[in-house]
């Protein structure tokens, strides 16, 4: 096939410029029409469009801009107007002088402090993961649904990214089996994080109360307390807790101790060899330091079959209460008396 | 039978200067041997092992049992003159306190060395867990010591005083310092150091039966994620094994410094004693153990089972058979039913030292093979043999208790200077 500059690239129709913008102009809406649906006043809306495409010309100041629509935006929108923050006035990058910020009629705040205000109000689920210290009252819990697991290790490999774990260390494991004979097979995939026991066999054993319940459910691992006697790994039914020999992916990744997890919510900058937590037991935390920040744990998050789910097991309405308390769940090596925070369901 | 002259003549080291410059040289090899391999564990950390986060357990941590039991069994033999008052035995008593003492030294520093984090050994003071064996066996090897080390001072301090008044140099010095200031050499002194030497030792048969040896016993046998240690039995196996190596090893240390050291003829009614006692534990220790097995075979429990199978028949079954079975307890049960070998005493010391050799590979498939088979099925197997870092810097801490022991045995009144009872 010829490769000349002339020819049409496949699938590129050969058209010009000006065919391309009459054809995104066919597309748009008419304002007019649009804003007729409204039940404001359509002048007023196209006025400001226009003048706000003269804005980002840089043909117009953006507090010439403001001035001049404050008072009619006021009396259309009303209490509407004056109670919503005003995306131009947003700290730090704001985009008008503070001068004729503050002669304006809407509230004068950034966008970013109604976000925050929303989530604690009525936000999702996950969202209201807060500070343990905060005074929230979760109890997670984690929920897989053995049906919908494909078996694809992805949330392996998500906590493993997540969590910067180093060689032998892996907090999430899929452990596989195979049942029966060529052609009658069936294959079993378990996804294994850690627990976060009720009564968790870790926490009894540990000399020094360096592992630990914290309220809301996760069992937490003080990596300046463990002194790396590793009673815990011998005593975890689960086989859910790892060694830190100080292994290092430096051959194959670059810098790859540069950046570490902040696990537990606590940031240990770079990885360094001979400090915590090499030569301390690691395992699992929920992704602890996600949940703070209003999100799911990295293997939920990741779960191609979202077959992986996360919640507070204590709330009113929680899904994951709900699952837990199906027919189909069921906890590992439930005899243990262990009382796992992580149910399957079958 | 020691004259008053012999007395003065203090001198309990070795007869033989050469075999003194021998023993010597190779304690030290071996000290340098183990210098190197700990520069390496604290250099490379961790990694310097052959263990994995499925196997987090191994040569360190049976080392660790097996001073610990043999510290407690020495112990416990040392109570057979100073408490319970059987006649004789006070020829060895403070032999085996010292053992003792130098015994639970070494297994601290096995319990040290395992430590992920070295440096943070003082945390178990700090912070505690009511929950947790270790966190109580902790305390219980201090208290234990400091069971041990007033005991051995009320046994020896008549002697000590003896030394620092009539000997001279080093020896003399050394002696007066020990006695902390009580030089009395009257029998009422003596009488009082006797009588708290027996609360002392009444103090201590507890702890050391129930806290120190059963607890390190309880420490594996809490551990419910792991069924084979999870059993009622298994703090008693411990304490049994453990009176068994510490007996071997006390008999092993009469012979060796009566012959060595003192150029005095062995006690032939002692040493029948001593060894009719071992065959006594060895049978103890044969019946319990194959109790234990019957009863984890029969209940079917497939991690029980599947572990007896690689005691048995895996890898290491080498070590179960021909260390732990043979030379724990075949060949000297063979050599202690003779009444003449029992009498021997080099024969004595061989039984001994073969004791003291199988008990180390009764440890090891102790905190082994359980750690082999995974916890959960799908979960991958474990496999260790111990680094060759491990091997040299277990080496190196025998090889401290092995000097501790020369250097005591050399400058303190360890037989008692009346040659029999006190």
């Amino acid at each position: 096939m010829s490769s000349s500059g002339d020819d049409p690239v496949p699938s590129v129709p050969d058209v010009g410029q000006a065919e391309m913008d009459a054809m995104v102009d066919a597309e748009t809406a008419d304002a007019r029409e649009e804003l007729a649906k409204t039940d404001h006043d359509t002048d007023l809306g196209v006025a400001m469009a226009e003048d706000a495409k003269a804005v980002s010309r840089g043909e117009l100041s953006a507090d010439e801009y403001w001035e001049r629509y404050d008072e009619a935006a006021e009396a259309e929108f009303g209490a509407d107007y004056r109670e919503t923050p005003n995306p131009a006035i947003d700290s730090p990058d704001q985009t008008i002088s503070t001068e004729t910020a503050e002669d304006l009629g809407c509230t004068v705040g950034s966008m970013e402090s109604v976000a925050c205000g929303l989530s604690g109000a009525d936000g999702p689920e996950a969202a209201d993961a807060v500070d343990d210290q905060a005074g929230s009252d979760e109890r997670w819990g984690m929920v897989i649904d053995l049906q919908k697991c494909v078996g694809c290790d992805s949330c392996t490999v998500a906590c493993k990214a997540e969590n910067r774990t180093p060689p032998g260390v892996s907090y999430n494991v899929v452990m596989e089996e195979e049942h029966g004979e060529f052609p009658e097979v069936t294959r079993t995939n378990v996804p294994r994080p850690c627990m976060q026991c009720e009564n968790p066999p870790c926490v009894q054993v540990c000399p020094v109360s360096a592992t630990y319940k914290m309220d809301n459910g996760v069992v937490n691992v003080d990596y300046d307390r463990c002194i790396g006697c590793r009673y815990c790994m011998i005593a975890c039914p689960y086989g859910a807790r790892y060694f830190d020999f100080g292994e290092n992916y430096d051959d194959e990744v670059q810098e790859a101790g540069e950046v570490t997890s902040p696990e537990y919510g606590v940031d240990r900058g770079e990885r360094e060899d001979g400090e915590s937590p090499v030569g301390n037991v690691r395992k699992c935390s929920f992704c602890t330091h996600r949940l703070e920040r209003g999100e799911e744990p990295a293997c939920v998050e990741t779960c191609v079959g979202d077959a992986r789910n996360m919640g507070d097991l204590d709330a009113e309405d929680s899904e994951v209460a709900e699952m837990a308390e199906s027919s189909r769940a069921f906890q590992l090596k439930e005899d243990e008396g262990t009382d796992p925070n992580v149910y399957y369901l079958k | 039978m020691a004259t008053e002259h012999s007395t003065f003549d203090f001198d309990p080291g070795f007869v033989d200067d050469r075999l003194r410059a021998v023993w010597y040289v190779f304690v030290g090899a071996l000290l340098l041997v183990g210098a190197w391999a700990s520069w390496l564990r604290i250099t490379g950390g961790m990694q310097s092992t052959n263990l994995t986060s499925i196997t987090p357990w191994g040569a360190w941590v049976a080392f660790y049992i097996y001073f610990v039991g043999l510290s407690a069994g020495a112990f416990l033999v040392s109570t057979l003159a100073n408490v319970f008052e059987v006649s004789g035995m006070h020829r060895v008593d403070r032999d085996a306190l010292f053992a003792a003492i130098v015994s639970m030294v070494v297994a601290l520093l096995f319990v040290w060395t395992d430590l992920g984090r070295m440096e943070r050994m003082y945390h178990p003071f700090l912070w505690r867990q009511a929950t947790s064996a270790l966190s109580w066996e902790v305390h219980a090897y201090v208290a234990y010591i400091g069971v041990l080390v007033t005991e051995l001072y009320f046994s020896m301090r008549y002697d000590l005083a003896r030394v620092a008044e009539k000997g001279s140099g080093l020896r003399a010095r050394l002696s007066g310092l020990l006695t902390l200031g009580r030089r009395q050499t009257t029998e009422a002194s003596r009488a009082t150091d006797l009588t708290w030497l027996k609360r002392a030792g009444v103090l201590g048969i507890p702890l050391a039966i129930f806290l120190v040896h059963g607890g390190t016993g309880v420490l594996f046998a809490v551990s419910k994620a792991r069924p084979y240690w999870n059993s009622g039995l298994f703090p008693l196996i411990f304490v049994v094994s453990a009176v068994l190596s510490g007996t071997a090893l006390v008999i092993v240390l009469y012979v060796l410094r009566t012959r060595l050291f003192d150029d005095e003829p062995v006690d032939r009614d002692l040493l029948d004693t001593l060894a009719k006692l071992l065959a006594a534990f060895i049978v103890t220790d044969v019946a319990l153990t194959a109790i234990e097995a019957l009863i984890a075979v029969v209940s079917f429990h497939p991690h029980v089972v599947e572990t007896w199978h690689i005691i048995a028949f895996g890898e290491m079954s080498w070590s179960f058979w021909w260390v732990m079975v043979g030379l724990g307890w075949v060949f000297p049960m063979v050599a202690l039913t003779s009444r003449r070998w029992r009498r021997t005493p080099w024969a004595m010391v061989l039984a001994g030292l073969s004791v003291v050799v199988g008990i180390v590979a009764v440890r090891f498939n102790i905190v082994v093979p359980p750690q082999i088979r995974p916890v959960m099925e799908g979960l991958p197997h474990g496999a260790y043999f111990p680094s060759l870092v491990e091997w040299a810097t277990s080496a190196g801490m025998i090889a401290v208790g092995l000097l501790l022991y020369t250097l005591g045995a050399e400058l303190l009144p360890l037989t008692p200077l009346e040659g029999g009872d006190h």
